[in-house]
């Protein structure tokens, strides 16, 4: 496995900042999740770490060095956190259950397996293009989708802060489950707080992520949405991963280019034209090779007769 | 998912030009080797260039497939089997393995190499996990570092230096394997060849900024291998340790067991920063050399070559 990843967190104009996130990884598999506890409720702070803390747990119990089934651990894991944070409710014997959203994102085999419930977004950046990102569970997203109203007025709405899905809190959450998703060399997976996309419009949000390394790219956003946020701004938390996969070459044991998942073919073929010119993706013809075998004939010929003297 | 198809290896007894293959040596992500006999019964190691993931070979066929969308990859590919093709041609030299001939069949390349004899230094390793001696140590990267010495004077860079790459003959003398990493220093307009890593091995430049490649990133290498050779395993991977450097000195960690001036050379190689090691072979040989007499006759005759041939020394000399 190859990456970068790049994690921030900014209080914003908050007294207390309820977001969490975190990334972990073991040889073969990568974990990253934002958690934004819910200000209204009581102890979002303490949700959202429980969420974050719960799932990276988890993924250090299990990824060794790969989880057997990433989707059903991320059900597992973000089921299993939503009970963790109602026990917690429960031995304290708090009178609401703390809530916080939650979008975690595993990557294995140059695969991304993501979930989320609520309005913490994942953004998968392909070529400079938004490929997919996850659709909040929010009475604007809806409306939207509804078509009762525009992108722009769901910005403005009153109630765009409201999820109806969540971990913690008196209901069962909502999870949304991603596709098998194959990753492609130079692919971005973007998580944020809504703290983060809220203030930005999509394609700045974007095209930042695209053209810059992670390290430089998520200062720059929290930045700008900070600024854009003005003095009421939001807890701010964004963690950006650019996956570099990793060529995979001379392999000695067979083994492990037998469990080696039929995903990266694809995503190997990318690596070798990668940082090519046009000039050498061109085709070596047969002259060529009959041109490249006659030097390497020659070469051995010649140094080989050097060192009997 | 389905798992990955192998490609099947050529049989035992094909006819390939002017070699008979006998047997599957190894078979990498990359390519296949095969002990072959050539037309005067002589051993040879052929090395086919057979990528998985682009060119499959099933069961009873000579003929690779290539498909048409995978081509331009696989022809790619060759050109950096070329490359280690012409880096090896120019080399002659006894610790480096010797390419003998390159041709063309079955619609791929191959490269012939002298077949040695013995292990690698990896299966030794593991065969005598914790307990090499220094002297073995010194005798062994010394004699190496003679290779490689002869590598770097073609302005060339190996790359992937690493204990599966370093086969111990019989006699115990060193060859350095393995060019499909190498590259020519001189020319930075190169394309950009295949980057290959092994983690725990390929120095920190490799993994972040390649333009940085230099001698001393193959002493970083060296390093590790000395560092490997020590433990019995891998030492952390140089990306972690730009992150969160867990590597313990060798000093410390075999404090006593061998010679500091032995583990400071291991560590120097290790640093991260490239400018802070040994920034050529020369001056890496010169400090392994150094003490090697010393620490020959302060241990023990051992088992294995080294210690016969001290033994059979300690002989001569007492006649």
């Amino acid at each position: 496995m190859r990456f970068s990843v790049y994690q921030e967190s900014r209080i914003g104009g908050r007294k207390s900042n309820q977001d969490r996130v975190a990334h972990c990884y073991s040889r073969d598999a990568l974990l990253v999740v934002i958690a934004d506890g819910m200000g209204g409720h009581l102890h979002g702070e303490i949700a959202a770490q429980i969420a974050v803390e719960y799932i990276t747990e988890a993924f250090q119990r299990e990824g060794r060095p790969k989880l057997p089934d990433p989707l059903l651990f991320l059900s597992r894991a973000l089921t299993n956190a939503h009970h963790a944070i109602l026990d917690y409710a429960l031995d304290r014997g708090l009178p609401e259950a703390p809530r916080t959203t939650c979008v975690a994102c595993v990557v294995q085999d140059n695969v991304a397996y993501w979930a989320h419930a609520g309005d913490s977004r994942l953004y998968l950046i392909r070529q400079g293009g938004l490929l997919v990102r996850t659709r909040d569970h929010s009475r604007v997203q809806m409306l939207i989708e509804q078509g009762a109203i525009s992108e722009a007025q769901a910005a403005v709405h009153p109630s765009r802060n409201r999820v109806f899905s969540c971990l913690g809190g008196n209901h069962s959450p909502q999870i949304d489950y991603s596709r098998k998703t194959p990753l492609k060399a130079g692919d971005i997976i973007a998580l944020c707080t809504d703290g983060v996309w809220s203030p930005l419009a999509n394609g700045a949000f974007i095209s930042i992520l695209a053209e810059n390394p992670v390290a430089a790219a998520v200062p720059e956003i929290l930045a700008q949405a900070g600024k854009l946020a003005g003095s009421s701004a939001d807890n701010m938390t964004l963690i950006a991963l650019m996956w570099e996969d990793t060529y995979v070459g001379e392999v000695s044991a067979s083994i492990e280019t037998q469990t080696m998942p039929i995903d990266t073919f694809t995503t190997q073929l990318e690596k070798f034209g990668k940082g090519l010119s046009p000039a050498q993706m061109a085709e070596l013809s047969e002259v060529d090779i009959e041109d490249a075998i006659e030097e390497i004939r020659t070469a051995i010929q010649k140094y080989s007769k050097q060192d009997t003297p | 998912m389905p798992p990955q198809q192998n490609n099947q290896p050529l049989p035992p007894g094909f006819q390939l030009d002017r070699y008979r293959i006998e047997r599957q040596l190894s078979l990498g992500g990359f390519s296949i080797v095969y002990l072959a006999y050539d037309e005067d019964e002589s051993p040879v190691a052929i090395k086919e260039y057979l990528p998985n993931s682009l060119a499959l070979r099933v069961a009873g066929n000579i003929m690779p497939t290539i498909s048409d969308e995978h081509m331009p990859a696989f022809r790619y590919g060759m050109k950096c089997f070329f490359e280690e093709g012409r880096a090896l041609a120019r080399l002659n030299h006894p610790n480096v393995i010797k390419v003998l001939n390159f041709f063309r069949a079955n619609e791929t390349v191959y490269m012939v190499m002298q077949y040695e004899r013995g292990r690698t230094l990896q299966e030794h390793i593991q065969k005598h996990k914790g307990e090499l001696r220094e002297s073995f140590i010194r005798a062994v990267f010394t004699r190496l570092l003679n290779g490689l010495r002869e590598v770097h004077t073609h302005k060339l860079l190996h790359l992937d230096i690493k204990p599966s790459n370093i086969y111990l003959r019989n006699d115990g003398t060193p060859v350095l394997l393995d060019f499909g990493a190498a590259r020519q220093t001189l020319s930075s307009d190169q394309p950009m060849l295949k980057p290959m890593y092994t983690p725990g091995f390929a120095s920190p430049e490799q993994y972040r900024s390649r333009d940085r490649l230099g001698p001393w990133s193959d002493m970083y290498s060296i390093g590790a291998s000395m560092y490997a050779a020590l433990s019995g395993a891998a030492p952390q991977a140089a990306d972690g340790r730009l992150e969160r450097d867990n590597l313990v000195p060798a000093v410390k960690r075999w404090a006593g067991k061998y010679s500091d001036h032995l583990l400071e050379t291991v560590d120097w190689c290790m640093k991260i920063e490239y400018a802070e090691r040994p920034q050529s072979v020369f001056v890496l040989q010169r400090a392994l050399a150094q003490k090697h007499a010393v620490s020959a006759d302060a241990e023990a005759a051992s088992e294995g070559w080294l210690g016969s041939l001290r033994e059979r020394l300690r002989g001569m000399i007492s006649k």
